[in-house]
């Protein structure tokens, strides 16, 4: 049962009382929870390893396959924790589940938990997200009172327990092993790795990650099957997927469409093209860690091997849109700004570099900039990539060297004028 | 044990199943840099200059938290290696003050070791540097932070180590710091051990703050022996000053793995004390002379042979000390017990409440050698006297002469009210120690001995592991190590029939008659001690 539009994941986002389990249940929700509870754990698993549902929190990571990694037989407790972190510039999708359609979310939550052999979730909401924790909870308790939540859920002898996490506003937090120290009541910062979280995550219990939207495929693989879910979408890169359009478009927001959707088609038809129909100059499609691509190589369909293959990431497949009179070099001073306050500060190159990038950006944006700063730029991007614990290293370093990549030109005008040609230069 | 063999460098090299890559390349004698790692804290990964490719692997690994595979190539010779260690150094160094040339760490600093051997020549970093102001975070530690690498060591040492959370890591990005939180300070016992393993400058220890440059000292192996534990350590001895400016920890894997306790660390300071023996006293009617050793040790032997001769061995009682080595307790219970036959001989327990931390305790017991002044038989004869009673005896006129092997406060002796009669009551009263005690103030004849560091010898902790201490230096010529003190008088007495050349000799006749200590030589114990040969029959022999 697809909305008017045929979507899935927002099909009820727009109605009203959308949050509340009545809405939910009047438009077919908690129809996979039974289902799910009379099939094995196994069989869950292979189902979502064949619908080929990628991790939607940025890396792609199979969603079946890290399951699979839980220890079988284990006799430690198995966590899910459901990350609602959503704290990287240009992606607000999560939030609009957690905001319109929570039952989603919880019921994705339940069968992930049950597929896994979890009796506990942990839903860890970014700390901004107050409203949204509000609304959350209050659909746990109705939830609760309608018993799929709790002790032996549908009289199926499991019990499960569900609850919101609030963060307290630290994008490293979204990390999962940062997630993890969190819930645990320590300084949010990631673990080295390996062990991986599916082996000793949450109190040093195996543990699943998850992102919000992967968590809230997982209803529909089970009521419409993986045959369906695989069908849509490109090649390994299959399912329905939020696209969050920002910036210069005249409609931003969050648009459901296959994964695989081309950048264009999301901009010119979903987001109503740019104000002013002025050129698109740069797009970061997926979040402010994902290398921006120029306006001529938009062409694109937005998923995770097309964009890997183009030199960029698809990220949360979130784009940021910028038209001719946005500045590149500030551009990406704003984004090395945000990762070198976000750096948890313990690996040395993140920590160094990263605001080592922040200081060079700045100053050729202010037109203090020599040429070799472009390459000791570049340079420091090097030296930061892969050398870190987290991939927030490599998320300071991709933008920064995509700018000055893709834009060097625009850099080389900086330091020749000794001046921002559009004005910029100054802090806001 | 399991084990995996693998490869480093192209050597081939076979270590314990878990052994990180940092370990196993120091056994295959390939040296993998690292500041946050240290074998006795857990891995943090942070700093990234293990970093190390693994063939076959598109990323390099930092060498510390990666565990040695079966079949593993590793090589820390290439390019993208040398290029990573040589990024992390220049990124260490972007906000460093690099003012060496006075900072207390200079000479001994990792960073300035590496930075020698592979970092930049010239930084490409061209802004204003952060600055912190010095902070005092107790436990008695100056905290510089511009220095500061963010290694985690020092935070580690305190959670893990000592089990609390009085130092930690504050804020993030590069805004990061160390700091105590609040207006608290550092005050467990073992944040001495900080300044050990910094590998920078940025916590130093006060104490030792500009008083030298490290490598003017002569670091020469002792042990500590405040505690029964017998921490192994390292004097720190400036020989044109004549002086120890700081003792610090040595690595036992059998006694202290890496660390000593603050007590410890500031026993160097009672070396130099004002209130140390300078030689050889004499007290008539209130007046202290001194005297010359030989007459001193003359005088004494003939008036204890005096009351020998009037009251019997039961009229003299030897007080010996567990803070004695095993040379000094075996000549005593030789000369006094078995030479001349005196059964009152026993020496005091000084005991105070342990001080547990997780990996750590500090012994309740404060004399460094009781299980060797057990084994060796320090310890009253057949109807002999134990200390109470010999202070008893003395206090009522039955005991005539008092030995002490060591002062200190009368309570260490028994109620001070007794001790205090007792040394007024007897007749002669001989104190051998190396400061100036209450007890030693009432005596007739003081000697002056020597500390640990001044004397050749050895020691049994609680664990039954016999160490070694040095004659590093003698603070004064007129001190003398305490068995040749005691030798001496047992030579004057008639009992000793010749004069051991060195203390080692005197160990060789210990370990020759001693059943717990058969077999054993100072080439066998060496400098990370070795256990009693028999530790069960160390019992005291009666
Ligand atoms: C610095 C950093 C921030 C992250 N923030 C988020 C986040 O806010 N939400 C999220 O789902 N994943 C985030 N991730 C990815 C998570 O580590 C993890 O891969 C993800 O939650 C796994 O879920 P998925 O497999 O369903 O995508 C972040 C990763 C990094 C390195
Ligand atoms: S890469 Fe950056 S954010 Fe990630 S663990 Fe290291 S310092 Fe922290
Ligand atoms: S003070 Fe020293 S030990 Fe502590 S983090 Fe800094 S460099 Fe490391
Ligand atoms: S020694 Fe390995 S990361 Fe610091």
């Amino acid at each position: 049962m697809a909305g008017a539009n045929g979507n899935v994941l927002t099909k009820i986002v727009h109605l009203p009382g959308s949050e509340t389990i009545d809405v939910y249940r009047a438009n077919g929700g908690y129809v996979a929870l039974p289902e799910a509870l009379k099939k094995s754990s196994d069989d869950l698993i292979d189902m979502v390893k064949r619908s080929g549902l990628r991790g939607r929190g940025g890396a792609g990571f199979p969603a079946g396959t890290k399951w699979g990694f839980v220890p079988k037989g284990t006799n430690k407790p198995v966590y899910l924790c459901v990350n609602a972190d959503e704290s990287e510039p240009g992606a607000f999708k999560d939030r609009l589940i957690c905001a319109k359609d929570p039952h989603q979310l919880i019921e994705g939550t339940l069968i992930s938990c049950f597929a896994i052999g979890s009796s506990r979730a942990y839903i860890y909401i970014r700390g901004e997200f107050a409203a949204e924790a509000r609304i959350l909870n209050a659909a746990i308790e109705e939830a609760r009172r309608a018993g799929f939540i709790g002790k032996n859920i549908l009289g199926s002898g499991w019990d499960c327990e569900v609850s919101v996490y609030r963060g307290a506003g630290a994008y490293i937090c979204g990390e999962e092993t940062g997630l993890i120290e969190s819930i645990e009541g320590k300084r949010g910062q990631p673990r080295l790795k390996p062990p991986f979280p599916a082996v000793v995550g949450l109190f040093g219990c195996p543990t699943v990650v998850n992102n919000v939207e992967t968590i809230a495929c997982v209803p529909h693989i089970v009521t419409r099957g993986w045959e369906w879910f695989a069908g849509i979408g490109t090649e390994r890169n299959t399912g329905p997927k939020l696209f969050g359009l920002s910036g210069h478009v005249n409609k931003p927001g969050v648009y459901e469409a296959p994964m695989g959707t081309n950048l264009r088609t999301l901009i010119e038809e979903f987001g109503g093209g740019v104000p002013g129909g002025r050129p698109v100059k740069a797009v970061i499609p997926g979040g402010a860690s994902c290398p921006v691509l120029r306006g001529d190589e938009i062409d694109i369909p937005m998923d995770f091997d097309s964009l890997t293959r183009a030199g960029s990431l698809f990220g949360t497949g979130t784009p940021v849109i910028m038209d001719d009179t946005v500045c590149m070099v500030r551009a990406a001073w704003i984004t090395a700004r945000f990762f070198a306050h976000e750096s948890c500060g313990q690996c040395t190159p993140c920590r160094e570099g990263a605001g080592w990038l922040q200081r060079l950006l700045w100053r050729i944006e202010t037109g203090e900039g020599e040429e070799k700063d472009i390459d000791t730029l570049l340079s420091v991007t090097d030296q930061i990539e892969g050398n870190t614990i987290c991939a927030l290293g490599d998320a300071a370093a991709w933008p920064a060297r995509g700018f000055a990549k893709k834009f060097r030109d625009e850099f080389l005008q900086h330091i020749r004028e000794k001046r921002c040609p559009f004005g910029g230069g100054s802090h806001s | 044990m399991a084990t995996v063999t693998l490869q480093i460098d192209g050597r081939t090299v076979t270590v314990p199943k878990g052994t990180n890559l940092v370990d196993a390349g120091k056994q295959a004698g390939v040296f993998v840099p690292h500041f946050c790692y240290h074998p006795g804290l857990p891995v943090v990964g942070v700093c990234r200059i293990c970093l190390l490719e693994i063939e076959g692997r598109p990323k390099l690994v930092a060498g510390c938290a990666t565990p040695a595979e079966e079949g593993m190539k590793i090589i820390t010779r290439s390019a993208k290696v040398k290029e990573a260690r040589r990024a992390v150094m220049e990124f260490l160094l972007i906000h460093h003050p690099l003012d060496c040339p006075m900072c207390d760490k200079g000479g001994e600093c990792t960073l300035q070791d590496y930075t020698v051997a592979m970092g930049p020549a010239a930084s490409r970093f061209r802004f204003e540097k952060t600055t912190w102001p010095e902070e005092d975070v107790g436990g008695k530690l100056v905290l510089n932070k511009n220095r500061c690498i963010l290694c985690l060591r020092c935070v580690n040492l305190c959670k893990d180590v000592a089990g609390v959370e009085e130092i930690a890591v504050l804020s993030r990005g590069e805004e990061t710091y160390i700091g105590t939180i609040g207006d608290r300070k550092i005050e467990n016992e073992l944040a001495g051990n900080i300044a050990d393993i910094c590998p920078v400058g940025a916590l130093t220890s006060k104490d030792f703050r500009f008083k030298s440059r490290p490598w003017e000292l002569k670091n020469e192996p002792s042990i500590c022996t405040l505690c029964a534990k017998g921490c192994n350590t390292v004097v720190g001895y400036h020989p044109r000053r004549r002086e120890v400016l700081r003792i610090t920890a040595r690595e036992n894997m059998d006694v202290n793995q890496w660390w000593i306790c603050d007590r410890g660390r500031g026993q160097f300071r009672a070396i130099h004390a004002p209130d140390r023996l300078q030689g050889p006293s004499r007290r008539t009617e209130g007046k202290v002379q001194p005297v010359a050793w030989n007459a001193a040790i003359a005088a004494i032997a003939e008036a204890l042979r005096g009351v020998l001769a009037r009251g019997g061995p039961g009229a003299v009682g030897v007080i010996a000390s567990a803070e004695l080595t095993n040379e000094e307790l075996y000549l005593t219970k030789t000369i006094f017990r078995d030479g001349l036959g005196i059964q009152n001989v026993d020496a005091p327990e000084r005991s105070q409440s342990p001080v547990v931390y997780p990996k750590f305790t500090i012994e309740g017991d404060r004399n460094p050698n009781t299980r060797g002044a057990r084994a060796i038989g320090v310890a009253p004869g057949t109807g002999g006297r134990t200390v109470r009673d010999m202070i008893q005896a003395a206090s009522e006129g039955q005991v005539q002469a008092l030995v002490f092997l060591r002062g200190g406060p009368l309570d260490t002796f028994g109620d001070p009210a007794t001790v205090s009669r007792a040394l007024d009551r007897a007749a002669l009263v001989i104190v051998l120690d190396t400061h100036a005690s209450p007890v030693a103030e009432k005596a007739h004849w003081v000697l002056a001995g020597a500390t640990h560091v001044e004397k050749d010898g050895t020691y049994t902790n609680s664990a039954g592991r016999v160490q070694r201490v040095h004659r590093i230096f003698s603070i004064s010529p007129e001190s003398r190590e305490d068995w040749r003190v005691i030798q001496d008088l047992g030579v004057a007495l008639g009992v000793l029939p010749e004069r051991a050349a060195e203390a080692e000799q005197v160990f060789a006749r210990l370990a020759a008659s001693t059943p717990a200590f058969s077999g054993m030589t100072y080439a066998s114990v060496g400098d990370q001690g070795a256990p009693l040969t028999a530790a069960s029959a160390d019992v005291a022999v009666g």
